[in-house]
């Protein structure tokens, strides 16, 4: 089929959108872009042109160290997310008749519940004298507070895995949603039993769903920053710290900007490949 | 058909339900927890000795947190208005114009809700500061119409997709003007995705912290608020603040999903012509 342009006339309409697009996300993107070029020294910024930054992070081994061990965090938090959430959906989708809409809305509220107030819950569960803890004691099992729940990455992951596992379910939800169930009258009439429908058909109908959801959770858990300031302790600091810390107490603006930049592309790269593998539509925005 | 075998094979499945059941265990767990130690007296779950409203009353005694909850709920009104308008006016342009590279046109408005809120804090603190602008409710507004106005654009652009042209066509078949269909026909039809847009805009935008964090001067809304108060350990008015937060975001969402139409229902399998 032959694209169609609309009239020059039309193109009015696209300058209020325009306008947002270029104030708030083109040129502030541009600016950092250009201040990943300059260095800083001491509370300065010089602003001759330098790929100091990007050499730095190339060369000193403690920022890949990070990037890595971020990304690592990331990919175990998606799989956490996708192991609890995956169930959920293929319960809600394929399993129950009533209650459908409860279970569903279930589902998803979470995704709605502050940011913050889930940081303090997991905080107050995890915590030396939280729940956990004080639960063992209470029950005897245990003299002296464990420490091993709070300020590590198992702290971090547990909280993030919380807040992706609805991020998770809607897309995979949706995905299947979408399969028409007389395809699993069909396996079911040619014998296949659940598990073999469950991996011959659903698997392979579900999975733009599985990858889209598997990407939000990545991006999610890899671009935060504040769990691991409240959750990580210094064990846990990843890539987002780093990137914080220049702006604050570090203080090195045109060195965060280089790594800003880093993650940018990096988080770009991913959503253009979900773009081409993954379920656009149903994302968790989908009315 | 086969109603009956289905009917059996939804019986199984004994242990699904388990792990579900599970999953919805952990994921409101913790928001008992934090419901339940609000209105504790102790700082402990164990040993709960009847219940309190200590903690609530302290909250209105605190001026800075009063302070900040009608900040944030200032910026959000204002940030759901601006959102509004370069939402909509983004929905119209992109159902209904067309040019080629509009799939990339997309996928950019979109970024600022896709991207890590690290990038766009970052970005935009680095724009506002080469700007001169200084750090105020001005730069946390911005930083909130970022990520708001593609949601609304979203949302509406679903809503005129689903409605296709041929309402719009038949107005302007009987006579009305461009203006007259918009407000005669269009807008009605994309009320409620506008209300609900607005919701979800203001219920993202009320919890917003991660870029907000990035563009605070001494002028705070309350997650950053809260945020500073949690630097000093969790003090029970966290706990009570939280539990208010709660239960206002719960309303919230009933509310947006009424308007939304947001239930199971509305994702199941629609007939293939359809």
């Amino acid at each position: 089929m032959k694209r169609r342009i609309s009239r020059p006339g039309e193109f009015i309409k696209g300058i209020p959108i325009a306008v947002w697009l270029l104030a708030l996300v083109a040129i502030p993107l541009l600016f950092t872009f250009i201040m990943s070029f300059y260095s800083s020294s001491g509370l300065v910024i010089d602003r001759t042109l330098t790929l100091k930054n990007y050499k730095l992070f190339f060369t000193d081994s403690l920022y890949a160290r990070i990037l890595f061990k971020s990304i690592r965090l990331a990919l175990a938090i998606s799989v956490l997310s996708i192991a609890a959430a995956f169930p959920l959906a293929y319960m809600v989708s394929f399993k129950v008749r009533r209650g459908r809409n409860l279970l569903f809305m279930l589902c998803i509220i979470p995704l709605w519940v502050s940011y913050l107030v889930r940081i303090i819950a997991w905080r107050t569960i995890l915590g030396n004298r939280g729940v956990i803890n004080s639960a063992l004691m209470a029950m005897g099992l245990i003299k002296e507070p464990l420490t091993f729940f709070l300020y590590n990455q198992f702290a971090i992951a547990i909280t993030l895995t919380y807040i992706c596992i609805p991020f998770v379910f809607i897309p995979v939800y949706t995905a299947l949603e979408k399969i028409p169930r007389n395809l699993l009258d069909a396996a079911n009439d040619l014998g296949a039993n659940e598990l073999r429908t469950l991996f011959n058909v659903i698997l392979p109908l579900g999975l733009p769903g599985l990858i889209t959801g598997f990407i939000f959770s990545f991006i999610i858990a890899l671009g935060d920053y504040i769990i691991p300031l409240q959750l990580g302790g210094t064990q846990g600091i990843m890539f987002g710290n780093l990137v914080w810390s220049q702006f604050g107490f570090a203080f090195n603006w045109p060195l965060g900007a280089a790594l800003g930049f880093i993650l940018f592309i990096i988080a770009v790269t991913i959503l253009g490949l979900t773009s081409k593998f993954g379920s656009t539509e149903g994302g968790f925005l989908g009315e | 058909m086969s109603s009956k075998r289905r009917a059996s094979a939804r019986g199984r499945g004994t242990g699904l339900k388990i792990y579900g059941t599970l999953v919805f265990i952990f994921l409101y767990f913790p928001m008992v927890i934090v419901l339940l130690f609000s209105f504790s007296p102790t700082r402990t779950i164990v040993g709960l000795s009847g219940l309190t409203l200590k903690w609530y009353q302290e909250l209105f005694q605190d001026p800075g947190l009063l302070a900040a909850f009608w900040h944030t709920v200032m910026v959000g009104l204002c940030a759901v208005a601006i959102a509004t308008v370069f939402g909509t006016a983004g929905a119209f342009f992109v159902t209904r114009v067309e040019f080629p590279g509009k799939g990339v046109f997309r996928a950019l408005v979109m970024l600022p809700f896709l991207l890590p809120g690290i990038i766009m804090g970052l970005t935009l603190l680095i724009f506002f500061r080469n700007l001169n602008v200084r750090l105020s409710m001005f730069t946390i507004l911005m930083g909130h119409v970022s990520f708001t106005t593609p949601l609304v654009m979203f949302q509406v652009s679903s809503r005129l997709l689903r409605m296709g042209p041929t309402y719009r066509w038949a107005a302007m078949d009987l006579g009305a003007n461009p203006v007259q269909t918009f407000w005669h026909v269009t807008l009605p039809m994309i009320r409620t995705a506008l209300i609900g847009a607005g919701l979800l805009a203001f219920t993202v935008s009320f919890d917003e912290i991660v870029i907000s964090y990035f563009l605070t001067g001494t002028w705070m809304t309350l997650p950053v608020y809260i945020y500073g108060m949690m630097r000093f350990g969790l003090s029970p008015k966290v706990y009570a603040i939280s539990t208010i937060i709660l239960i206002l975001s719960l309303v919230l969402i009933t509310f947006m999903a009424r308007y939304t139409g947001r239930s199971a229902e509305t994702y199941r399998a629609r007939k293939p012509d359809g």
